[in-house]
């Protein structure tokens, strides 16, 4: 069996390679230190002193301040705090986007079942949401608005601080899933758009199971979790120290990394995909989308059969969102943005990150013009 | 000693233990050695655990002044 994943890995959308730096990091934090970062001896001092750096370097990265960020076990954690955390009424009103992670989708439902009433709003045929149509859904009774910074299926990047701006002028909570675009696109909590904001660290080069929600101060929330009271009474249970530590690493990293460099390698993976496959439709803006970020329908074909040819061929890519790659259903992202199920059957998902080298592009390239010149030959 | 002795202040109102010593010890981090760090924390569990922990990592707390239900902790740097 071999040591370490093998092949070019261009699936960074569902997890990322974690940074060497950042598991040596965990690494000399699980050597040096077992306290409990909330025991007020010696050895929860030491522990507590690596979480408040992590906590500090996260909140520099969104514009926050230490004490608004709480740490959670990862996105999907974050978001369902966000969502049913919100102070709503029986009666309230939510607005989420179609194209939300299930994650946001699957919180409305259960919200929807205790009593709110929740609204989807759709997306044009880019995959953006219109903060007109969010401003239009708005009444009286709405508490809070969910719309992702950057969608996890197509890469496009949506307005939220405009949305965000038309949320707080009508007094109404603004979260924004960033979990996708975290370090890579801007994004500004000090700006006052934002009340909450969910990120995670798997997603840019750190540790599973840790990840953040930024809680504007002053924002109420309820906590998931009865317990010890952590994180400010938001989240009880003993805090993921090593995995804190890995992602304070992982965000101090990424901040030093410029995105411009994998978007240059993203932009050069789209020509060679173009050139050498009529007919390639690229889903999503050419302009504001994540910087590694591709998601392309073939012209015939079928995604599943040509991920799994490429796989073969050492090329790691998917044919969706890791959390629905394994459904048969089409993507309701693809279709939210008018794409047909057959259209959608036949989309792939190339998403490269600053790990990413000019030779796995080229090489992965040419496997997957290959591979549709195939197709191609057989239909 | 007044609020402008202080060569850099922090506030740790509302952090809880040990969250505030290890703020204010990060903080230090950044000084040079006999600088001395103005902290402000809360009054209870707060100001009974920060200063020993500072003092274990040889930072001294030379004044300390009770302002509502605060405390503000001057704290010189350790070599």
């Amino acid at each position: 069996m071999p040591l370490r994943d093998a092949g070019i890995y261009l699936d960074n959308a569902a997890t990322t390679r974690p940074d060497p730096a950042a598991l040596a990091a965990m690494r000399a934090f699980e050597d040096e230190h077992h306290g409990n970062p909330s025991s007020q001896h010696a050895a929860g001092v030491a522990a507590a002193r690596e979480v408040e750096r992590a906590r500090q370097a996260v909140a520099d990265a969104l514009g926050a301040a230490p004490d608004e960020i709480v740490f959670t076990s990862g996105g999907t954690e974050s978001n369902n705090l966000a969502l049913k955390g919100a102070p709503l009424p029986r009666g309230g009103h939510v607005v989420v986007s179609a194209i939300e992670h299930p994650s946001v989708l699957r919180t409305a439902d259960a919200l929807r079942r205790r009593g709110v009433k929740v609204t989807v709003v759709g997306v044009d045929p880019r995959g953006r949401v219109s903060p007109a149509a969010v401003a239009a859904a708005l009444t009286p009774s709405t508490a809070l608005v969910s719309v992702m910074h950057a969608n996890n299926e197509t890469g496009t990047l949506e307005p939220v601080a405009e949305i965000g701006r038309l949320c707080r002028a009508r007094g109404v909570l603004f979260h924004t899933d960033a979990c996708q675009s975290f370090t890579r696109a801007a994004l500004d909590a000090g700006s006052g758009d934002f009340d909450l904001i969910s990120v995670n660290a798997h997603k840019i080069h750190g540790p599973k199971g840790v990840g953040a929600l930024f809680v504007r101060r002053g924002t109420k929330l309820t906590p998931l979790l009865d317990g010890g009271g952590h994180e400010r009474g938001l989240r009880s249970g003993t805090l993921n120290a090593p995995g804190i530590v890995g992602f304070g690493a992982a965000v101090r990293l990424a901040r030093d990394a410029s995105p411009y460099e994998t978007q240059r390698l993203r932009d050069r993976l789209l020509v060679l995909l173009r050139r050498g496959i009529p007919g390639l439709r690229l889903n999503g803006p050419e302009d504001a989308r994540l910087c590694g970020h591709l998601s392309v329908t073939l012209p015939r074909g079928d995604a599943k059969e040509a991920a799994q040819a490429l796989s073969a061929r050492g090329v790691l890519v998917s044919t969706g969102s890791a959390c629905s790659a394994g459904k048969n259903e089409p993507s309701h992202v693809l279709l939210a943005l008018g794409l047909t199920p057959a259209q959608a059957g036949r989309t792939l998902r190339l998403t490269l990150s600053r790990m990413t080298t000019r030779a796995e592009v080229d090489a992965a390239a040419a496997a997957l013009v290959e591979l549709a010149g195939s197709a191609h030959g057989r239909r | 000693m007044a609020a402008a002795d202080a060569d850099e202040a922090l506030d740790l109102s509302g952090v809880p233990c040990p969250a505030n010593s290890a703020r204010a010890l990060i903080a230090l981090e950044g000084m040079a050695d006999g600088r001395v760090l103005l902290v402000t924390v809360d009054d209870g569990e707060p100001v009974r655990n920060v200063p020993p922990s500072l003092a274990e990592e040889g930072h001294a707390v030379v004044r300390r002044e009770k302002a509502g239900g605060r405390w503000r902790l001057w704290v010189r740097k350790g070599g």
